[in-house]
Parts: structure tokens; C-alpha cells; sequence
């Protein structure tokens, strides 16, 4: 179809599953109509023809690949349905593609989403069960033996189960760009959230002011994450695609467009995108996943406008430009400091961290001890204790990138650790890609 | 009573049908004379004594295949809106295309209304260079054709042959809706002239009985219809094959259809004995398009394909060098290895022996000829694999869809064509599965177009929110009120499926298929504002009964 179909310079995989048939209440912003339009749009405008672009069913994850990243409690089957399983199974799929060389870029347009997924699960936060992007991630890992992964979050909403869940890993850079937690859901990432003790300065984050528009975005983009991705210098770069920044979405503030994304992803260039949140299902959705996979794809997308898109609507005034210039200096300043800050931890065994998750779907919260027991060689494990909706979880997590070290002293302390019939005691080990429950 | 003809590339075939018997058959070389010429020489043999029996002649016609590969084509004129979306600049498919201003979007909400100015000023151009087709595209006009209605009567009196988008097709898909369109628009003038020449020959043989065209989906439509939609008449020899083979083989369970050819092997699929049809519809000369059509794949394997031993393995096909061995040609073919296994008995035999040595010296023939037998079936079969998998990965939307994805299970292999007795144990053994060759194989496809019965696709969207009602297919666009549901929808769809068989078939409708049912609640705030019902259905491509 060469003469009458463009071709798309980079082969991009496409993983739509708008699961039309799964919602977490029928009025809820997660409900069955989310991708209605989206794909809609998508299918009208003939991308299943054009040249190098290639749609994927999604496939069903596999229990394993959950445990791989999660604590679930009571466990992930438990937890989840199959619309989850589907949609981490989607991100999977994205991922299996790339790095099969099928395609150049993948894009999972899928849901339910997963960033607010952190490593202990009790339910649902912030419409995420499971953190598909991260069990994606570990899953990449795993088969294809990829270190080093850049993971930027353009979602309107702190991205902080990624954060969670790889705030220890020095070989995960973590930026999330957000409007600013004082005002939105979950009501975190703030600068100073950096990183533990293994890795600080390797998440980043940007808070950034309501109705931030394309010149904010484009700032953050220039100044901050290309030159430290580029200082970092991943194997792979992952784009939780959240679509809520969008200037007509119902449950954030914000002031962005799809020519916006579509600028954002083109310079970006990430290898997968995973579609996060996104609330203005008609306005935006259609428009802003049509510019991000068109950007992926190198193609043209000076077309890609909302129907009521009018450019003055976007200008910034001086002060927001001062304001975001000096979070992006705060956060250049974190990433700088990175190995300033290891050095404060040296000489430590153990840093002990306590905080409250709040589970705002169920409205309840959890309560979670973490214990990162330090090596000079590896990031270490870290040792989890917590306790939700009365149940009580103690797991032993050994990263990817510890050493033999870590993971046998992981692996004696929970075969020292009692069984306790109120408590789900786990060993989870990313090196020999075991989960041991007892 | 019945006949059937179906138009090949070198010649043509007819049959004259009662019941499930085959009163007379006849086969034309083509060439020399105008295409019309051949079918009236094939139809004045096949006309029964008394004509007053004869009920239908159904006709596969490669006029508009032909029209395309000779490049015979209208020059038309394309109003195209393409609204936000992709660079639509890819659709300048010729000199005269003209994008206009504009949109209606994904829900078929108006945004913004076309310029009356830029309308009348592609219109004059178009005039000025005696452009007397046109085709009106609007992106999403399956859900709102206001535009390409409006469009329309602003230029109703300057062009004799204007093409409506929605009028082809209620799929979506913009490009391919375009591509339908202008194919259409171009073949009009052509078919308007096929049928005045059909008419006449008629009226020289006096028959009056109605005629029907093949159409790409294996079903018919009227003649009248097909001027209307001549593009639809597309690919009707595929269509012919595959209904043939159900017409002589049958059956209700999964099966593999092969029309094996000289040059080419034609494939396709049944699922519960009906046979399977595009996504979207057929890609014509490249073009990707709307145009409804049964799922066939051709590769390139045949009979009389060449074959050379490569790197200790056969290369079969794609090109065709001549006549095989065993009838005097130059280069070894699988015929060769037919005549050496004793498969057929024409041809020479020592030539064939020949043609096995060439392949493979020192080897003995009989084993060469197996094995390559064999490479051509395990060729199929790969071929057949993927093609199960294409349909097994066809996109799914629901959870429920994705947990009763079901993957084809083939119980047999129909084989037509030339080759296809002469293949049956090889076939056999390839596939692990029972293979059945029909008698008179050789006019499957013209039995194929007698028997094929009229198709009829029409696609409903509501919107309860708008208060919109659209059924593309038959221009309807309607108020409807709060409490329309899926009933009514279903009501109403089929009196517009009805409505459509009457106007393109005049044949009474039989059963009508409901697909892709989806029902979903629009919420706005924490309010249910509306529901979005979208429903298609179907008169499915089938076989008609000849009672007399």
C-alpha cells in the first residue's frame, strides 16, 4: 500500500484495549466510555492501514510477572480481575514487541492504569490496582536482561507508585512532571522526594503549577529531563503517557494540548509509551493519543488539533515562567547532588522508613514500615512490613541488581522469619525470579 | 431456473442450473471480441429452450478489474474533508482533489461547517476540465452526513455521477472511505456503458429475466444497483471460486478452501461453513478500501508455477516459465511431478522423468516428484497457518471478547481447480486433514455465481445524548428520543436491511444477522446523560436453494 498509504519512518506497535466492558463504578471517571472516542478516532483515521504501523491484541499476564514488582495482599489474584491481568498483559505485550525487533516504538493504549500502584498492594489507589508499567519494566529485565531504564511520567497526578516502587534503584531514573501535589491527588512529589538511600537523585520530581500549558511543558522538557536522560544514558525510555494535563479534562487543572504532547513525545522519544490517566474522554483523548502515537512514529503531526484548539489560549505569564524555571533549577540541583547525597549513607547498615498510603477508592489506609538493609555493592534488599484493612504483610524484596550477598542474607532472614497466621510473609527475589510465600 | 457465468482472465464460463443439477455448461475463450460479445455468445448456449424458466442470470464480471489494470478509468473529481487528524495530504489520490474546510467529529458532532466558496470553487475547476464524476468524502460521515449531503446539493446539477462516502459503507475508516469513493466515482461511466451493451443483448436473445452482479462479498446485487455501486462488483472471480466450492462441497463445520490454479493458488476460510470476510473490505490495486469482500489471500503457487532446486530445497513460484515439460515446455513445474507420480495422465511422461533429473540429478525421479509435491502442500499450509492466525489476532475491545477469542479449527480442505484431484493425498498428508475435490470442479465458479444469493451489509449509531439516529447505507439521519434502545435499534435496522435488499435485490431478504452489538452509557459529571448504541447487520453471504 506504499503509494496510498503514508509510511510511518519508525515501525510502531500499537496494544488498543479500551476494555469496553470493565469500569470501577459506572459513573467513575474509569468507566467502560473512557477509550470509546480514542479508538474511534484512531480507527477513522485508518492507522491499522498506514505503512509500519502494527496493532497487537493485548495477552494475559501471568501471576509471576506481578509478583516479580508487587507484595499483593491477600495476593494478586485475589486483588485483581482479568481486566488487570489484561491490561498489565498489555504493557507486556508493548514491551515483547520492541524488544522482539517487531517494532520500533510500542504504544499500550490500555486500561485499567497502574502508577499509583505502589510495592505493597491492598486494593485499589487512584484508579490503579497494579503498576503496569513497572511489572513491564521487571518483565523486560527478566527476559532481556536490560539495565538501565529512564521512566518519565506525564501524567497530571504524581506518578508515586512508580516512585515507590523503584525509589531504590539507581538503575531506574524516575521523573515525574505533575501538577503540584498541594493541589491535586495524591498530594505528593515534591522535589525533596529523591530517592532512598541506594539511589538518591534518581527520582525527579516536578511539581508543577495549575494550568501549566505547552511553554511549561516545553521548559521542563528542554531544561530538565533531555539532558539528564541524556547524562543517564538509558537503554530504553518509558512514557507513563497520562493524558490529564489536558486543558479540558474534568479532574485536573492543568492548561496542555495534544499539539503539546505530541511536541513532548517527539522529543522525548521514548521506546514505549504506556498510556496512564485521562479524563476528558471526548475533548482530549482522541486528539492526544493520535499526537503521541504519530509523534512516536515520526509522522506529521501539525494536524492533530482539538476542534475548539485556539493558540492564545495558551501563553503563560512571566511569573509562571520564573516559577517553573526555579523548580527545574531545584531539580537539576537534585540530580547534581546525586553523589553528594550517597555519600551521607555511607558507612550505614540499615535506613528505616515509615509512611501512611491512603487507598482513596476504598477510601482506608495502610500503614508501611521499609527497612533498606545498604551494601557498598548493590542497592541492597529491603525488608517490608505492613499492615492494611487489618491484614498484615512482611516481605523480604531483593532488586534486580543485588549482589549474591544480599540476596542469601534476604533469603536467611525469611527463612528465620516465623510464620504468623494474620501475616502474608514473602520472599521476593528479582535475581533468581522467585516469590516464596509462607 | 438458473445461469451462471463467471469471466476469467482467458476465458469464461456458464452454466445453466435446476435445482442442484447442472443442465448445460460452456466455456468461451476470451480475446478478440468486446467482453459484452463473449457473454452474450456464452449465454445464447446456455439459454434453455423454453425462456420463460429461466429466473436469473448472475454474472461474475471482471469488467471493473480490467477497467483498473487498463487504467480506462473516469477522471474524477474529489471533495475530501478531512478535519483534525492526520496529514491528509497522502489522499491527493489524483490532480483533482480538493480539501475542504471544516469538520464533524468522532461522535458526529458538528465542529465547523464547510465554505460554501470553496465548494463552488473546486466545483468550477473541476467543470472547467469536464470532469463529470465526483466523489464527497467527510471524515466520520458514518456518523453525521450532513456535510457530504450538504456538499452534494450545492453541486447536484453540475456532475452526472456523484458518489456519497457514506452511501458505500457505515465502517469506519477515512482513508479507505476515500479510496472507495473515488474507486466508485471512476468505474461509473465504464458500467453505465457495460450495461446498455448487456441490455441489448438481452433484448437480441430475448430474454427478459432480471440479472444480477457478483459482488466482492460472494452475494449479488441487482444490475441497477451495480451502477449505482459498481465498485462493489470488484474481485467477483475470488467470490465466484469460493462459492462454488460451497455450492458443490457444503457443509457447516470450519473448513480451508484451495482454488488451485496454473500459476496461482487462492485461499480462503469457512468458520461453521460460512465463509469468512475482510475487516475492513478489499485493498484494489493497492488501494485499501470499504468495499465488502470475502477474505481470500492468493499466493503465488500453481500448477504450472517453475520450480528450481535451491540450496537443498525447491523454490516454487511465483513466475511462470512457459508450459511444464510434460507439454513441451522448458522449465521442471509441480504438473511434472503429477505426470511422474501418475497423477494425470496427459503429457508426455519421459519429458516429465526429465524435468524431475533437471531438478535433481542422480535422484530418481518418483522421489523427487514426491518431494516436491510435498513442498508445494507444506507451502500452502504455512500459508494457511498464518492466515488463521491473522484472523485469530483481529482486534478485540471487551474482556469478554478477549476470553472467548476462538481460533478456527479446520475439519477438511476443499479443493477446486485444475491441479486440485491430482494434489488430494499430498494435500491430505500436509494438512493431517480430510481433502474433498467436487466433481465438476471445473465450472465451480460459474456454479459459484449462479448460486450466490444477495448480500446486504447496514451499520446503525445512536446517540441518545444528541438524540441522533444514523444508518449511513440508506442516508437516514434522524431525531430520536431519550428512550430509544436496543430494541428499537434492532427494529430499525432491519427494516433499513429490508429496505436496502428491495432496492438492490428485489429478492425477499432471508435471515438477517445481528453483529458487533455494543451498547454503552455516556456519563457526564456523575450523571448518566445518554446511552450510545451501535449495531450492525447482515443478510450473510450464502447460497440460494433453486426450487425449479
Amino acid at each position: 500500500m506504499t503509494l496510498f498509504m503514508p509510511r510511518a519512518p519508525r515501525k510502531t506497535g500499537l496494544v488498543l484495549f479500551p476494555a469496553f466492558d470493565w469500569c470501577i463504578s459506572p459513573s467513575h471517571p474509569e468507566r467502560e466510555e473512557r477509550l470509546l472516542y480514542t479508538k474511534d478516532q484512531l480507527i477513522e483515521e485508518g492507522l491499522e492501514d498506514v505503512e509500519n504501523i502494527y496493532f497487537f491484541n493485548p495477552e494475559m499476564a501471568l501471576e509471576k510477572d506481578v509478583d516479580r514488582v508487587h507484595l499483593c495482599v491477600p495476593s494478586a489474584a485475589e486483588l485483581m480481575t482479568a481486566s488487570h491481568f489484561i491490561s498489565t498483559g498489555g504493557a507486556i505485550r508493548a514491551a515483547r514487541a520492541l524488544m522482539d525487533r517487531e517494532v520500533e516504538r510500542a504504544f499500550a493504549i490500555v486500561r485499567p492504569p497502574g502508577h499509583h500502584a505502589m510495592q505493597t498492594v491492598f486494593g485499589d489507589r487512584g484508579f490503579c490496582i497494579v503498576n503496569i508499567e513497572a511489572i513491564m519494566v521487571e518483565y523486560i529485565r527478566r527476559h532481556y536482561g536490560v539495565r538501565k531504564i529512564a521512566i518519565v511520567d506525564t501524567d497530571c497526578h504524581h506518578g508515586d507508585g512508580t516512585q515507590d516502587i523503584f525509589y531504590n534503584d539507581p538503575d531506574t531514573l524516575f521523573i515525574s512532571m505533575h501538577q503540584d501535589g498541594r493541589t491535586i491527588f495524591p498530594g505528593s512529589g515534591f522535589v525533596h522526594e529523591s530517592g532512598g538511600p541506594s539511589a538518591p537523585g534518581y527520582t525527579i520530581n516536578l511539581p508543577l503549577p495549575p494550568s501549566t500549558s505547552e511553554e511549561g511543558f516545553d521548559t521542563v522538557m528542554e531544561r530538565v529531563v533531555l539532558p539528564l536522560l541524556e547524562e543517564f544514558q538509558p537503554e530504553l525510555i518509558i512514557n507513563s503517557a497520562g493524558q490529564d494535563n489536558h486543558y479540558s479534562d474534568p479532574i485536573t487543572n492543568m492548561n496542555f494540548t495534544a499539539q503539546g504532547y505530541a511536541r513532548l513525545n517527539s522529543n522525548l522519544n521514548p521506546d514505549i509509551c504506556v498510556l496512564e490517566g485521562g479524563y476528558a474522554l471526548e475533548g482530549a483523548l482522541p486528539y492526544t493519543n493520535l499526537g503521541i502515537i504519530l509523534a512516536m512514529a515520526g509522522m506529521d503531526t501539525s494536524h492533530v488539533r482539538e476542534p475548539d484548539y485556539m493558540p492564545e489560549r495558551f501563553v503563560q505569564s512571566a511569573e509562571m515562567n520564573r516559577y517553573i524555571d526555579d523548580i527545574c533549577d531545584q531539580a537539576i540541583g537534585v540530580f547534581a547532588g546525586r553523589h553528594e547525597a550517597k555519600k551521607q549513607f555511607a558507612g550505614q547498615q540499615q535506613v528505616v522508613e515509615r509512611k501512611r498510603i491512603f487507598y482513596d477508592t476504598t477510601m482506608f489506609q495502610a500503614a508501611e514500615t521499609r527497612v533498606y538493609h545498604l551494601c557498598s555493592r548493590c542497592p541492597g534488599f529491603t525488608e517490608v512490613t505492613a499492615e492494611g484493612l487489618h491484614q498484615h504483610i512482611h516481605g523480604f524484596s531483593v532488586p534486580f541488581n543485588a549482589c549474591g550477598s544480599c540476596a542469601s542474607k534476604a533469603k536467611d532472614s525469611f527463612a528465620k522469619t516465623d510464620r504468623e497466621s494474620d501475616t502474608v510473609t514473602v520472599l521476593q527475589d528479582r535475581v533468581a525470579d522467585i516469590f516464596e510465600r509462607k | 431456473m438458473i445461469i451462471g457465468i463467471d469471466v476469467g482472465g482467458t476465458h469464461a464460463d456458464g452454466v445453466l442450473l435446476q435445482g442442484g443439477t447442472i443442465r448445460a455448461k460452456k466455456k468461451v475463450l476470451l480475446g478478440g471480441e468486446a467482453l459484452e460479445e463473449s457473454i452474450i455468445t456464452l449465454l445464447q448456449a446456455l439459454v434453455p429452450a423454453d425462456k420463460s424458466r429461466l429466473r436469473r442470470i448472475h454474472l461474475s464480471t471482471t469488467l471493473c478489474t480490467n477497467a483498473l489494470i487498463q487504467q480506462s478509468l473516469d477522471r474524477v473529481g474529489m471533495f475530501i474533508q478531512a478535519g483534525p487528524g492526520m496529514n491528509p495530504e497522502f489522499l491527493r489520490c489524483g490532480d483533482d482533489v480538493h480539501f475542504l474546510s471544516g469538520a464533524v467529529d468522532h461522535r458526529g458532532q458538528v465542529q465547523r461547517g464547510p465554505s460554501l466558496a470553496e465548494v463552488e470553487e473546486a466545483a468550477v475547476a473541476m467543470r472547467e476540465k469536464n470532469i463529470d464524476s465526483v466523489g464527497i468524502v467527510t471524515k466520520f460521515s458514518h456518523r453525521n452526513n450532513e456535510h457530504e449531503l450538504w456538499v452534494r446539493n450545492k453541486i447536484a446539477d453540475d456532475f452526472n455521477h456523484i458518489s456519497l462516502g457514506h452511501r458505500l459503507s457505515g465502517m469506519p475508516n477515512f482513508p479507505r472511505r476515500v479510496y472507495t469513493t473515488w474507486l466508485n466515482s471512476a468505474l461509473k461511466s465504464r458500467f453505465h456503458l457495460f450495461r446498455q451493451a448487456m441490455q441489448f443483448g438481452f433484448s437480441r436473445l430475448n430474454i427478459d429475466c432480471p440479472c444480477y452482479i457478483l459482488k466482492a462479498d460472494g452475494g449479488t446485487i441487482s444490475f441497477d444497483g451495480a451502477c449505482e455501486f459498481p465498485c462493489q462488483t470488484i474481485h467477483s472471480g475470488p467470490s465466484a471460486s469460493v462459492m462454488g466450492a460451497l455450492a458443490l462441497v457444503g457443509g457447516n463445520r470450519d473448513a480451508i478452501l484451495l482454488d488451485i490454479g496454473g500459476t496461482t493458488t487462492d485461499i480462503a476460510l469457512l468458520a461453521d461453513g460460512i465463509p469468512l470476510l475482510e475487516p475492513y473490505g478489499a485493498s484494489v490495486g493497492g488501494r485499501p478500501t470499504l468495499i465488502r469482500a470475502l477474505l481470500t489471500r492468493s499466493v503465488g503457487l500453481g500448477g504450472d508455477s517453475s520450480v528450481v532446486w535451491e540450496d537443498g530445497a525447491f523454490r516454487i513460484g511465483p513466475e511462470r516459465r512457459g508450459a511444464p515439460m510434460t507439454f513441451g515446455g522448458g522449465a521442471p513445474t509441480p504438473t511434472d511431478a503429477m505426470r511422474v507420480l501418475g497423477r494425470i495422465s496427459e503429457g508426455r511422461e519421459d519429458r516429465a522423468r526429465q524435468a524431475m533429473e533437471m531438478l535433481r540429478p542422480g535422484e530418481s525421479a518418483e522421489k523427487t516428484a514426491e518431494e516436491l509435491l510435498q513442498c508445494f502442500a507444506d507451502k500452502v499450509y504455512g500459508v494457511v497457518g498464518n492466515m488463521i492466525e491473522e484472523v485469530f489476532s483481529r482486534p478485540v475491545y471487551t474482556v469478554a471478547d478477549f476470553l472467548e477469542r476462538e481460533k478456527i479449527t479446520p475439519e477438511n480442505l476443499i479443493v477446486i481447480g485444475g491441479p486440485a484431484a491430482a494434489l488430494q493425498a499430498t494435500l491430505e498428508s500436509a494438512f493431517n486433514l480430510p481433502c474433498l475435490v467436487p466433481a465438476d470442479y471445473e465450472v465451480a465458479n460459474a456454479v459459484g455465481a449462479a448460486r450466490a444469493r444477495l448480500t446486504v451489509q447496514a451499520s446503525l449509531y445512536a446517540d441518545t445524548t444528541q438524540r441522533r439516529l444514523t444508518i449511513p447505507e440508506i442516508s437516514l439521519l434522524e431525531s430520536i428520543d431519550k428512550l430509544f434502545d436496543m430494541d428499537s435499534a434492532e427494529q430499525r435496522l432491519e427494516e433499513a436491511v429490508r429496505m436496502l435488499a428491495r432496492e438492490l435485490g428485489g429478492e425477499a431478504p432471508v435471515e438477517i444477522d445481528f453483529i458487533e452489538r455494543m451498547q454503552m452509557n455516556t456519563v457526564r459529571g456523575f450523571a448518566t446523560t445518554g446511552r450510545i448504541i451501535s449495531l450492525k447487520a447482515q443478510i450473510r453471504p450464502g447460497l440460494t436453494e433453486i426450487t425449479e
